[in-house]
């Protein structure tokens, strides 16, 4: 059942409000967190300067000058009353076709490169994960990754990285692993990372300190918008979007890159009325509706 | 135009930095030191967000292509015109073919060069700021180098008579090597041991070497957590949490002995323990603080924030009114 305990707000220095749904992972929190966030939104507040959902929580940053700090306080203290029930949940949304190569060569190669970050000796990233969860073969992990649909649960650290977060019955079912010990420096672009019970896809070469153990073969963030799904947003994700990590060939992904190069590649998308309530009812048998007829 | 002659150790082009996008992992960028900048653009008679040229440590050498009115302002950095010198804060005119030079910066890191019209760059996602991390075209994603040329608007009517005026004393921001920041208590401060938050309001923090414009760095004691269970969803260490959108200004608590503080160029989304966030004019104040300059923070409400805040404002407006007197 979705039950939401009271919301805390943090003032934080003369410019933020700090909301916290709550401090564990659950997606109830994060539906919460987007439905309050597009409803700040379409309100169009002005003095409101930046509005960000997140896992379990939301950030408003505001000008203080235009509106004060306590009466934003207790405008979102109402809108978060407004937001407890489950109707209140649903979003419409989409799903997006995510091609990728588990245990490519170049994640087993920056493994080893940053063995001194990752303290896990000769262990592949990929291996690592393997051994700390408990997988046999490499089929049971790619099984198990690439089985359930994502939620994009929030964004951040470079332009375009996307949190996303699987959607299954019980958290048995999430594969958790940990961090590097302190940050890679280096990651290449378009790298799948696996971090607490997190995947992401770094956007562009960085840093990070999640485990390696697949790539896209698909760009996530375009700044000179060369496929047509980067028209409107140099951005592939949004917070709310559904993703399918699905697992090809060496072969598949030489093309799709080949068809991305050439600006020809047509990513697979599907629109989605997700109910909350459904979800809450259902879980993994529900998602998998949504996927029907997908890929 | 100007033509950048020689590039400096860091030189872009800043403005208010750009609103909007933080929650798709697009820092703010924008001028490191927003008051030194906007100072510039309120002598010049431009609206405050009026873009301006930023040089770190050691500044660049320009050749003017077209006439304008130019104002030095933020860390104090040694400048010549035509090879004679020519002070900070003040308004001065130049002429097409003039060579302005800027060399060493003596103390803090970033001075800015702002101009009457601003600089004409395209915007990107509503701004006209440089952005190392985000990869976009040209300028917008790169530091100045020697032979780039960037379009200046034609001077505000009545710019040219401005020369000579100065800045009042009193708002020049002053650059010393050690510092008060004001932090708001709060997000994980529950987090925190009693011992932690006597060391964290008592101790002096150095910043050191691995600072940069995305986050200050700093140590000097240990902050000791509480005994508590990773939430959920963590990673499972020590220090860990849910990742959270970190406030620009976020003071984390990655492991008990270090300290980061997001700045300007800083994104939100990581998950370490946050215990609180610095107000918004300090900012701009520890962003020009060098390594090795010392920081105490001092634990305020939001009432005294806000307090602080207002004197600033009306700081601003003063110098607003007196200087276009």
């Amino acid at each position: 059942m979705i039950f939401f305990s009271e919301t805390s707000f943090h003032f934080c220095g003369d410019e933020y409000i700090y909301a916290e749904i709550s401090r564990e992972m659950t997606i109830s929190s994060t539906l919460k967190a987007l439905s309050i966030t597009n409803e700040l939104k379409k309100r169009n507040i002005p003095g409101i300067m930046e509005i960000y959902p997140n896992n379990t929580s939301y950030l408003v940053r505001y000008d203080p000058i235009t509106i004060s700090p306590y009466d934003l306080l207790n405008y979102l203290q109402d809108v978060d009353q407004m937001k407890n029930k489950l109707e209140s949940l649903d979003i419409e949304s989409r799903l997006i076709d995510i091609p990728i190569l588990y245990d490519d060569e170049l994640s087993r190669k920056i493994s080893q490169q940053y063995a001194d970050f990752h303290e896990q000796g000769d262990l592949t990233n990929f291996e690592f994960v393997m051994e700390t969860c408990g997988f046999k073969t490499k089929k049971e992990l790619i099984k198990k990754h690439s089985t359930p649909m994502y939620f994009v649960t929030a964004m951040g650290f470079k332009p375009g990285l996307a949190w996303s977060y699987p959607l299954v019955d019980s958290v048995a079912d999430i594969i958790q692993v940990p961090k590097y010990k302190s940050p890679r420096p280096f990651t290449p672009v378009r790298s799948i990372g696996l971090g607490g019970a997190f995947s992401v896809i770094y956007p562009s070469n960085s840093s990070g300190s999640y485990q390696l153990i697949a790539r896209s073969a698909v760009p996530i963030y375009d700044i000179h918008k060369r496929l047509p799904i980067f028209k409107n947003s140099f951005f592939l994700a949004n917070p709310g979007d559904f993703w399918k990590y699905r697992p090809i060939s060496l072969a598949e992904y030489k093309n799709i890159r080949e068809q991305v190069r050439n600006g020809t590649y047509e990513f697979q998308t599907k629109h989605i009325s997700f109910s909350a309530a459904k979800y809450d009812q259902f879980g993994q048998t529900y998602m998998n509706e949504l996927l029907e007829g997908f890929i | 135009m100007i033509e950048i002659l020689r590039a400096g150790v860091r030189t872009t082009i800043q403005d208010r930095g750009r609103i909007g996008y933080y929650h798709l992992g697009v820092p703010p960028s924008g001028a490191k030191d927003r008051t030194s900048y906007m100072l510039g653009n309120i002598i010049l008679g431009n609206p405050d967000h009026f873009a301006a040229l930023e040089m770190m440590i050691e500044g660049p050498i320009i050749e003017f292509k077209t006439e304008t009115t130019a104002v030095i302002t933020g860390a104090p950095v040694c400048a010549t015109l035509n090879g004679d010198p020519l002070p900070n804060w003040e308004v001065f005119n130049v002429k097409k073919g003039d060579i302005l030079s800027l060399d060493k910066i003596t103390e803090g890191l970033f001075s800015y060069l702002c101009i009457s019209g601003g600089f004409q760059v395209p915007e990107i996602l509503g701004s006209k700021s440089t952005c190392l991390a985000s990869g976009f075209s040209y300028i917008s994603g790169r530091p100045l180098v020697a032979g780039d040329i960037i379009p200046i608007a034609t001077p505000l009517p009545g710019a040219n008579r401005l020369a000579g005026k100065v800045m009042i004393e009193d708002a020049i921001p002053k650059f010393n090597r050690s510092q008060t920041v004001h932090v708001v208590l709060g997000i994980h401060i529950d987090l925190i041991s009693d011992e932690g938050l006597v060391s964290l309001l008592n101790n002096e923090w150095t910043i050191t070497t691995k600072s940069s414009s995305t986050a200050s760095r700093l140590q000097g004691g240990t902050i000791k957590y509480k005994d508590y269970d990773p939430p959920f969803g963590s990673g499972g260490m020590k220090g860990n949490v849910v990742d959270i959108p970190y406030p620009i200004g976020g003071v984390i608590l990655p492991n008990e002995e270090e300290i980061i503080i997001l700045l300007h160029d800083g994104t939100g989304g990581g998950g370490f323990v946050t215990i609180g966030t610095i107000i918004w004019q300090d900012i701009s104040m520890l962003s020009q603080m060098r390594p090795l300059s010392t920081v105490k923070f001092r634990s305020v409400t939001i009432e005294e924030a806000m307090a602080i805040r207002k004197e600033y404002e009306k700081k601003i407006n003063d110098v607003r009114t007196l200087l276009n007197q």
